[in-house]
């Protein structure tokens, strides 16, 4: 039998699989290649200021258009506002041709926390525009419902820094998200073992972004893959059915008998 | 690494208190002190003093698998690379340790326009996508519009340009950020201030305080990224990079949207023949840069070609996480034949093809372009 996996869907685009890989911090651009064809994943970002047209060895782009079934997201990572950001998006989709956008706005070089306020400034403009807009957030469900009534076609809240493999460390904002969110939640950021990512999709996200677990990993095609079971196991797991969750023992002689 | 002049502190108040390492000097760490700096949960002056101590040198080993592992983590298996280009050795400084100081019997040399095109040419044709441009103190014949233009035409050609020359005016530096300047590099060399004055004696950078605060007027004007450094052999190693850890985090706290990065230059020999009063060894440099590492573990370590190529292709990834490549000291020198001596010894001549070649053997990758000139 198997897994249920249902399609993601992202604006007018579906994808097979749901979960997207970042393509920074690898070895190699093979040892990239090899992990994403392993993950099954049919989309992918890249940032933009790792695009190099005139150094085919220093270029994150070329070798990912080619691969098949996959999709290109460039991302706006090294943006400080929302100029800069729109400014990036705009020569992203120009050079990729992909509708796609991860607008990723850090301020701050070091820890790379998401600017909620020029996110949002920037999600409006280019979601206006056309893009297909994926902000990386705060897990903040004001902000979240927020992005989705300007347009954004997903919000990719962060479950912990970028790089940290803090895991859910935020798993009760990203509960509240998805409550109340209309469209697509993607965990971005956190993400350390493939038991989380299944913990995510258990919860209720509609798809994982994860990069620095898989590119880290000693063998990075080999987790790609583990990542890939564990937000199927969980996205399946979710539709099967979780048993309720109780931690109050049902009393052999129950305690409303008097009620009749 | 002893403190031989921590009881000197008589001048020591000279320094603003949010970069006075005093406090940390003269203690004494035990095996145990190092294991729990080891594991610190908030790295903080505490624990780099911890992993700089002689306590700490009989940890290389755990040290060096704790600073792999967070450079991996922020930076993944990667290495930036960059190159400098000295536009010019006119300096009227008395850098006591510099090749281009004001007293050496040097032929001085100036980059024309033309010279710097045909340069930057030649780099670009390497590959590169990282420039670093350099001149000394400022001249007549190196002056502030004299860099604009080079910055001018550096961006032309180069998504990421940088400066290592003199400090310069808020105002100044955001010209430079207007033409395409990203981020400045000053080192303190020394942040000691009994060693400070006899090691630049006279000149512009004579004057200590001016100095430290000039990073943060590059990244108040305009600049994104500030390159912090001390030159290792100038004075006791403790006492700088206590007080160096305090400036990069006092940036972090008052510049918050301030790249920072840390460089580990170390004085061998020194074009002519300056000696290290403190000098440095391998084993000791590769102490710090993994104490740095533990302790700032997501500000960028860089390492240039002053160390030897095996040190090089042993730190690569274990702490640093950007280095230096196929470096000229000589003014000019890519694209034509640059003038005879240099700021300093250059010990990894390796080229481009052959540095990646090591890299890539290592299982890192080396990164041109990391930045893009849509982010000016």
């Amino acid at each position: 039998m198997k897994l249920e996996t249902g399609n993601l869907k992202l604006g007018s685009h579906e994808f097979g699989s749901r979960l997207i890989l970042g393509t920074g911090k690898f070895s190699n651009t093979e040892t990239m290649i090899r992990a994403i064809e392993a993950s099954g994943t049919e989309l992918v970002t890249v940032a933009l200021r790792r695009f190099n047209r005139e150094k085919p060895d220093d270029d994150l782009c070329a070798p990912l258009a080619k691969l098949k079934n996959v999709t290109l997201m460039p991302n706006t990572s090294g943006a400080m506002n929302a100029k800069e950001a729109v400014r990036a998006a705009q020569l992203g989709r120009e050079l990729s041709g992909s509708p796609f956008v991860k607008v990723e706005i850090h301020p701050n070089p070091h820890h790379l926390m998401p600017d909620a306020i020029e996110t949002y400034i920037a999600a409006k403009e280019l979601a206006a525009d056309g893009f297909i807009v994926l902000p990386y957030i705060p897990a903040d469900p004001v902000l979240a419902k927020k992005l989705e009534d300007v347009g954004c076609a997903a919000v990719m809240p962060l479950g912990a820094a970028i790089g940290s493999g803090g895991g859910l460390s935020t798993a009760d904002m990203i509960q509240l998200i998805i409550r109340d969110s209309n469209i697509p939640v993607i965990v971005d950021a956190g993400l350390r073992a493939p038991s989380e990512a299944a913990r995510a999709m258990e919860m209720g996200c509609d798809a994982c972004l994860v990069n620095s677990a898989i590119a880290a990993a000693t063998d990075p095609a080999a987790m790609a893959k583990a990542f890939a079971l564990g937000v199927e196991t969980g996205f399946a797991a979710r539709n099967a059915g979780l048993m309720p969750k109780s931690e109050v023992a049902v009393a052999s002689s129950p305690l409303t008998s008097f009620l009749g | 690494m002893k403190s031989k002049i921590a009881n000197r502190q008589s001048s020591i108040v000279d320094l603003p208190s949010w970069l006075d390492p005093s406090p940390w000097l003269g203690k004494k760490f035990s095996a145990r002190d190092v294991e729990q700096a080891l594991g610190a949960e908030s790295p903080n002056e505490d624990t780099l003093a911890a992993l700089l101590s002689p306590a700490a040198a009989d940890f290389l080993e755990p040290m060096a698998a704790r600073a792999q592992a967070l450079t991996r983590r922020h930076f993944g298996r990667t290495v930036q690379l960059y190159v400098p280009l000295y536009l010019s050795s006119y300096c009227p400084g008395g850098c006591a340790y510099c090749g281009f100081a004001s007293d050496r019997d040097t032929e001085r040399h100036k980059l024309s326009f033309e010279q710097v095109e045909t340069e930057l040419a030649a780099l670009k044709k390497m590959g590169l996508e990282e420039i670093l441009l350099l001149t000394g103190e400022r001249t007549p014949q190196a002056d502030f519009e004299y860099v604009l233009k080079c910055v001018e035409l550096a961006a032309k050609h180069f998504h990421k340009v940088t400066i290592e020359v003199f400090p310069m005016s808020g105002k100044e530096y955001g010209q430079l950020a207007e033409a395409g300047c990203t981020g400045v590099t000053l080192y303190q060399e020394t942040y000691h201030p009994d060693v400070y004055p006899e090691m630049h004696r006279w000149g512009p950078k004579s004057n200590m305080l001016e100095r430290i605060k000039a990073p943060g007027r590059a990244l108040a004007g305009g600049l994104r990224m500030a390159g912090l450094g001390t030159l290792l052999g100038l004075s006791d190693p403790l006492f700088d990079l206590i007080a160096l850890y305090r400036h990069v985090r006092h940036l972090q706290k008052t510049r918050w949207q301030a790249g920072l990065s840390v460089s580990f230059p170390r004085i061998q020999n020194e074009a002519g023949g300056f000696l290290a009063p403190h000098p440095v060894s391998e084993k000791q440099l590769a102490q710090i840069v993994f104490a740095f590492r533990i302790c700032l573990s997501d500000v960028p370590l860089v390492l240039s070609t002053r160390e030897s190529a095996a040190f090089r292709d042993g730190m690569a990834g274990l702490g640093c996480n950007k280095m230096s490549v196929a470096s000229k000291t000589t003014v000019g020198g890519y694209g034509d034949e640059g003038s005879e001596e240099g700021q300093f010894d250059v010990n990894d001549n390796r080229g481009v093809d052959e540095f990646c070649a090591m890299l890539r053997a290592r299982e890192l990758e080396p990164v041109f372009k990391n930045w893009d000139e849509v982010y000016r």
